[in-house]
């Protein structure tokens, strides 16, 4: 799992505490996936379990270190080496809806997908807004972060590219045979009235 | 937002293509509004008239029905020769193609709108470099298209279209020829230029692009179906009523 | 591979280049009308040239009738022809030893030498002065058997009927019209009645008269043939002729002619007629011609080649070789080519039918049936094809070597100049440079001409080389011109395939203009300068240069007509006729002082005890000294240079029967000859002409004048009604000839013509090939005007720098070619004329360098289309 991983790798660079460790986490994916920091000591405690990680004392303030083991060093090292697997789709609570939504009567669709749009769009702006920002100054970790930021990006333009996709194909179909949802549907009037 | 810093509007504006059989409507009843220090994208399939939107905007095509004021003053009633002013002295295109005449170069590409307008050479030629700084590439001033790169032509075109006093700045897939690092860059460019107040229209077909702009108009067979942005949209509700 | 399979596979090579060539040229009409026309013209305007004139040739047994009537053979005798020698048709070559006997052959010898029974008619020709409403006419006349089998075809009858005997004739309408009436009355008095109208099968206009043998009573300066029947006569018997002096036209010759080396070794000259200077002068037209043709037609194969260009480079990407690009252009100069030649060919036969008539009244003798030369329009068609490909040529090879990454970028514009190709320029500039001096050095007679015209090609060919660097310099120097301008010089200098052949065909033309130009002008300014007035201006003088002519009859004449002016008798040295007398002013140590003189004074040498007042050009203190020198029964002379001596010697030579010689040394006032001719030798007093025992008599009538044009005209016609050889001549100063405006006028117009062609071409093909361009200028705000601005830009850089340097390239074989051309004539030019005459006709020079481009460009920029459709451009 990521957070294992992320939390070795972070170590790579240097000993750290484990509230370090969550702030610095954070800092370098843009809070793009708050940790808390329960889940940071499971982790380490998980990783000392299995000989990758090993206390190095304690700081001047009483908190105590964390370091790599050899071994650690070796999973870090295969983690950046591996790509990451796509076995398994992740549930896509979008996919489902959707899917849902074109076999059960009576739902209009094309609303439904304008709306996901816009929300999604809406991020994206977000996103966006975000990477200008970080823009503004050029440090290794807002590069980080930059890039973290790129993959929201990706992801939600993916996602709208997916839902422009289906929205021809609903409309094909609705052409083709019997109507699936009414043109009219798409009428601007019908938005304001769903707003 | 005050009704003085709207820059383009578009009123109930349908335009129709060839007549009976071959009769298409690119847009039906569209109404819209570009603000001062405001990037709005205007995002659709092929066809679904965005690039009619924006040629409409310019003046280069006049719409079937409806108004279209830039800076208050509607192009539909304004002459030819009134409309090829405004391009000269109100807006600024920037092409997918870039379109930069090959036979002038960088510097006098970007002065060329100047010079159209009656400036001296040597004043034309001042502003265009300065539009050429701003874009990041005064040290080209001299070169010719032919030997620039696509980013380095469209960031030549942007500047073509920001220079002198510009408020309106108008967008056809800049991005569409470029690299998606270029493409970023010149949407920055872009960016920058409504954050100093302008208002920019951006036509794309790219999401990715269309996130940089305060606001999404989604136009689908020559309708606005939806927008989207961080706005309290006040100007979305004005479509309402010019139908 | 066998040749003939070769061939095969070449030709399939060229069927798809051709497919895409035709399709190409359908669909870019506008062009392909362009290089049509340009090819077209030319081949059409030659083919109607060669058409009318194979029309207008009659030769070998084309209507032979017109020459020979119903005859087998023409034969024409000489008195005192001895040997005769003939080509086949005599009137092509024929020449006499001159040794034989003085009495002609009869038409009986000529029967007798040919054998056989064999029909004879008598054909004479000569003239005969008639009476006509207002005086005397001249008309020519045909003396035979009219209406004989033997004459059927000579002359045709157009209303009433052949004369029945000597006193009855046919005219012809000519005649008709000069209103003779019923009878044509003869000078000496006879009588002939009109039986009807009639004309010469062979010849056209002049009035004619035609009769039976004896009408017209023909003396012996008249021309006898005779007409002879009966059977073929053979070159043999043609020979046989020739022996007895006599010259044969035969049917059967003319039909079978007999081989080049059979002819008498006397007529085999001019067998090769054309000159070698001729010949180079012809080839070097016709490269100019040629050059001109490929070069108008040239920019729109660079803009075909262009638009073709990505399909090119595809090819190429996809493996195809420069060979087979190349071909996809050449194919269209095939096409093209082709069709313009049939094209020109048929416009040529269609334009020499509709332009026959009028030419023919300008030509005195009948016109043959319609006569096409096949072979000739082949040449001209295949001239036509030749110069498509060759315009063609250079797109194509341009296209074979392009930059395949950069199309498929999409960039636009020409591929950098050679460096090679400016530097051939200027070597063949200078060898036109040098060619023009050697000959301008060289003068006529010793190839300077052609020289000359070598040197005008040389550096034409040169200056076409050099344009290219031209127009990128002018590109750069369009830095701070105005936006339009700007970008037409650098828009002409990236599109140079384009722009280039548009500038040099407007600089080859220029050139010729400029060069025939300032020819023509020098021609005239030394025309000018050397006139030499032959009476005071405004003055008037008749002269009858009949043996005995009576000025009593002129003088009451001409104060009939010119009432209120002043008519005075000049009496001077009788120089004519059968005492012909010649007067020579020498200095005592026996040198001629003058070496020749032109005048309308009826006498080189007047006789006059007062200066006479027909004499120009004389200051009043020349006129007291020759006063003097005449009340001293001396002399007055003209000199080539100023003398000063005051006593000359003069000779007098009385020619002829009467041969003598007198001399004698007289007080003399000689006045200088400036320019030109002197009016005349000089005038000797009465006393001198006694001493010298000239024979003096009336010469002329002299009008001091001021004669206005009406007195002119009606004096010149009441001294043409009383005497056939008397003239009036009205002093006018120097009077430019019609043929220079004219000449002036027809450069200027060929010139403008081919320059608006040039022009243009270029100029809209340019504006074609900036469509984007222009959209994109609209987009950023251009007003309409501008895109009109844009075209005449293009107009004007296009014109103006192409007539400035055809101006600078022309204007060397121009003053060159004024040194022979103006070369002194050798005598009578004065001693102070100059050797040379230059005069540039700046008019025509700044019209064509700068006027015309300025027009052109205007003409350009009104008819322009503003409106462009942009909406396509930016979807």
């Amino acid at each position: 799992m990521s957070v294992k991983q992320a939390l070795l790798a972070l170590l790579e660079q240097e000993p750290m505490y484990g509230y370090q460790l969550r702030t610095e986490f954070e800092a370098r994916t843009g809070s793009a996936w708050p940790l808390n920091v329960g889940q940071v000591y499971t982790t380490l405690t998980r990783l000392e379990r299995d000989g990758l990680v090993e206390p190095a004392g304690a700081d001047d303030e009483g908190h105590e270190i964390w370091r790599l083991t050899a071994a650690g060093h070796d999973e870090v090292a295969a983690w950046f080496t591996t790509p990451v697997a796509r076995t398994q789709p992740p549930r896509d609570e979008l996919a489902i809806k959707l899917a849902l939504a074109v076999t059960v009567p009576g739902v209009d669709v094309g609303t439904l997908i304008q709306r996901q749009r816009s929300a999604t769009m809406g991020a994206l702006q977000d996103y966006t807004r975000l990477k200008r920002q970080a823009d503004a100054s050029t440090g290794r970790t807002d590069l980080a972060w930059s890039l973290v930021l790129d993959s929201l990006v990706f992801a939600a333009e993916a996602e709208i590219r997916w839902l422009d996709h289906c929205e021809a194909r609903v409309r094909r179909v609705a052409t083709e045979s019997t109507p699936l949802i009414a043109p009219a549907r798409f009428e601007r009037d019908e938005q304001e009235a769903g707003r | 937002m005050s009704p003085s810093s709207v820059v383009l509007r578009l009123h109930g504006v349908t335009r129709v293509h060839g007549e009976g059989a071959t009769r298409v409507e690119a847009l039906r009843g569209v109404s819209f509004a570009a603000h001062a220090g405001e990037l709005v994208a205007v995002m659709g399939p092929s066809g679904s008239g965005k690039s009619t939107l924006l040629t409409i905007a310019g003046g280069l095509d006049q719409p079937t029905e409806g108004r279209v004021e830039v800076e208050g003053t509607d192009l539909v009633a304004l002459p030819r020769a009134g409309r090829s002013r405004l391009r000269r002295t109100s807006i600024g295109y920037v092409f997918q193609g870039f379109n930069l005449i090959p036979a002038l170069s960088a510097a006098e590409n970007v002065a060329l709108p100047l010079e159209l307008d009656g400036t001296r050479t040597r004043a034309a030629r001042q502003a265009a470099l300065r539009a050429l700084e701003e874009v990041g590439i005064v040290e080209l001033a001299d070169r010719f298209p032919d030997d620039m790169s696509g980013g380095q032509q469209q960031r030549v075109a942007i500047a073509r279209a920001i220079v002198g006093e510009r408020r309106l700045v108008l967008a056809d897939e800049p991005t569409g020829a470029l690299d998606s690092e270029t493409g970023e860059e010149v949407l920055r460019l872009l960016r920058a230029r409504c954050d100093a107040g302008a208002a920019g229209v951006l036509v794309t077909h790219e999401s990715r692009h269309a996130a940089w702009a305060d606001r999404v108009v989604f136009l689908r067979d020559g309708v606005v179906v939806d927008e989207s942005g961080c706005e309290p949209v006040e100007s979305l509700l004005e479509t309402s009523d010019a139908r | 591979m066998s040749p003939l399979g070769w061939l095969r596979g070449w030709l399939r090579g060229w069927r798809l280049p051709l497919r895409v060539a035709a399709r190409d040229a359908r669909r870019a009409r506008g062009r392909s009308l362009l290089v049509l026309v340009m090819i077209a013209l030319p081949v059409a305007a030659v083919a109607i040239a060669d058409t009318v004139y194979s029309t207008a040739d009659v030769s070998g047994t084309e209507v032979l009738e017109r020459r020979l009537g119903g005859a087998e053979a023409l034969v024409e005798v000489q008195a005192g022809g001895g040997q005769a020698y003939q080509k086949p048709d005599p009137e092509d070559g024929s020449a006499y030893d001159g040794e034989g006997d003085a009495r002609p052959l009869t038409l009986r010898a000529v029967q007798r030498i040919l054998g056989g029974e064999r029909p004879g008619a008598v054909l004479a020709q000569g003239w005969v002065r008639f009476d006509t409403e207002l005086g005397l006419g001249e008309a020519d006349v045909v003396e035979t058997a009219l209406g004989d089998p033997l004459a059927e075809g000579l002359v045709e009858l157009l209303d009433g009927r052949w004369p029945d005997d000597t006193t009855e004739v046919l005219v012809s309408p000519e005649l008709l019209d000069r209103g003779p009436g019923d009878e044509l009355v003869l000078d000496d008095g006879s009588r002939l009645s009109i039986v009807g109208t009639a004309q010469r099968a062979r010849y056209t206009g002049q009035p004619r008269a035609f009769g039976l043998p004896g009408t017209f009573g023909l003396g012996r300066d008249a021309s006898r043939e005779y007409l002879v029947g009966g059977d073929p006569v053979t070159w043999d018997q043609v020979l046989e002729l020739n022996a007895a002096g006599a010259t044969v036209l035969s049917r059967a010759v003319l039909a079978d002619p007999p081989a080049d080396d059979e002819l008498p070794m006397e007529v085999q000259w001019g067998s090769q007629l054309l000159e070698a200077s001729v010949i180079t002068v012809l080839v070097l037209v016709v490269v100019m011609v040629l050059l001109e043709v490929v070069l108008l037609a040239g920019p729109a194969f660079a803009v075909g080649a262009r638009r073709q260009a990505r399909t090119l480079a595809l090819m190429a990407a996809a493996g195809g070789t420069p060979a087979q690009a190349r071909r996809v252009v050449l194919a269209s100069g095939v096409v093209l080519g082709a069709v313009a030649a049939v094209l020109g060919v048929l416009l040529g036969l269609v334009g020499a039918l509709a332009l026959m008539p009028l030419v023919q009244r300008f030509s005195s003798t009948r016109f043959g049936p319609f006569d096409v030369s096949w072979s000739h329009l082949v040449v001209v068609a295949g001239f036509g094809l030749f110069s498509a490909l060759l315009a063609a040529m250079v797109p194509a090879w341009l296209a074979s070597r392009q930059d395949v990454v950069a199309v498929l970028n999409g960039r636009r514009g020409d591929a950098r100049a050679s460096r090679r190709s400016p530097l051939v320029g200027l070597v063949l500039l200078g060898a036109g440079v040098a060619a023009a001096v050697w000959g301008a050095r060289t003068g006529t007679g010793d190839g300077g001409e052609v020289a000359i015209a070598a040197s005008a090609l040389l550096s034409v060919l040169g200056m076409v080389l050099l344009v290219p660097v031209v127009v990128v310099v002018v590109a750069r120097l369009a830095r701070g011109l105005p936006l339009p301008l700007r970008f037409a010089a650098r828009d002409a200098a990236r599109h140079r395939s384009r722009t280039v052949p548009a500038v040099a065909a407007v600089a080859a033309t220029v050139a010729g203009v400029v060069a025939l130009g300032i020819a023509i002008t020098s021609d005239e300014a030394q025309n000018r300068e050397t006139y030499s007035a032959a009476l005071p201006m405004e003055a008037m003088s008749v002269v009858d240069y009949e043996r005995g002519a009576d000025y009593g009859l002129h003088e009451s004449a001409v104060t009939a007509v010119a009432e209120g002016l002043e008519v005075q008798r000049l009496r001077g040295v009788d120089s004519s006729g059968r005492r012909s007398t010649s007067v020579t002013f020498r200095t005592e140590e026996g040198a001629d002082v003058l070496s020749g003189y032109g005048g309308s004074l009826g006498s080189g040498v007047l006789v006059a005890d007062e200066v006479p007042g027909a004499i120009p050009g004389l200051s009043d203190d020349d006129r007291a000294a020759a006063q003097q020198a005449l009340d001293a029964g001396g002399v007055i002379a003209f000199t080539d240079a100023p003398l000063a001596d005051d006593r000359l010697r003069v000779v007098l030579r009385v020619h002829g029967e009467e041969r003598r010689r007198s001399a004698a040394v007289l007080p003399a006032a000689t006045t200088t000859v400036e320019r030109g001719y002197a009016p005349v030798q000089g005038v000797l007093s009465t006393a001198a002409a006694a001493r010298l025992e000239a024979p003096v008599r009336d010469v002329g009538l002299f009008l001091p004048g001021p004669v206005s044009a009406a007195q002119e005209r009606d004096v010149a016609e009441v001294v043409r009604g009383a005497s056939a050889d008397a003239y009036a001549y009205a002093e006018r100063g120097y009077q430019a000839a019609d043929e220079t405006a004219i000449v002036q006028l027809v450069l200027a117009g060929l010139g403008a013509v081919l320059m608006l062609g040039g022009t243009l071409t270029a100029t809209f093909l340019a504006l074609s090939d900036a469509r984007p361009d222009l959209a994109t200028l609209s987009a950023v705000g251009a007003a309409p005007r501008t895109r009109r601005g844009v075209a005449a830009a293009y107009a004007l850089v296009v014109g103006l720098v192409g007539a400035v340097l055809g101006a600078l390239v022309g204007a060397v074989p121009g003053v060159a070619i004024t040194y022979p051309l103006t070369a002194p004539y050798g005598f009578g030019d004065g001693a102070n004329a100059p050797s040379h005459y230059l005069d540039v006709p700046w008019l025509l020079v700044i019209g064509v360098v700068v006027g015309l481009p300025v027009l052109t460009s205007a003409l350009v920029g009104l008819t322009a289309r503003s409106r462009l459709l942009l909406v396509a451009r930016l979807d």
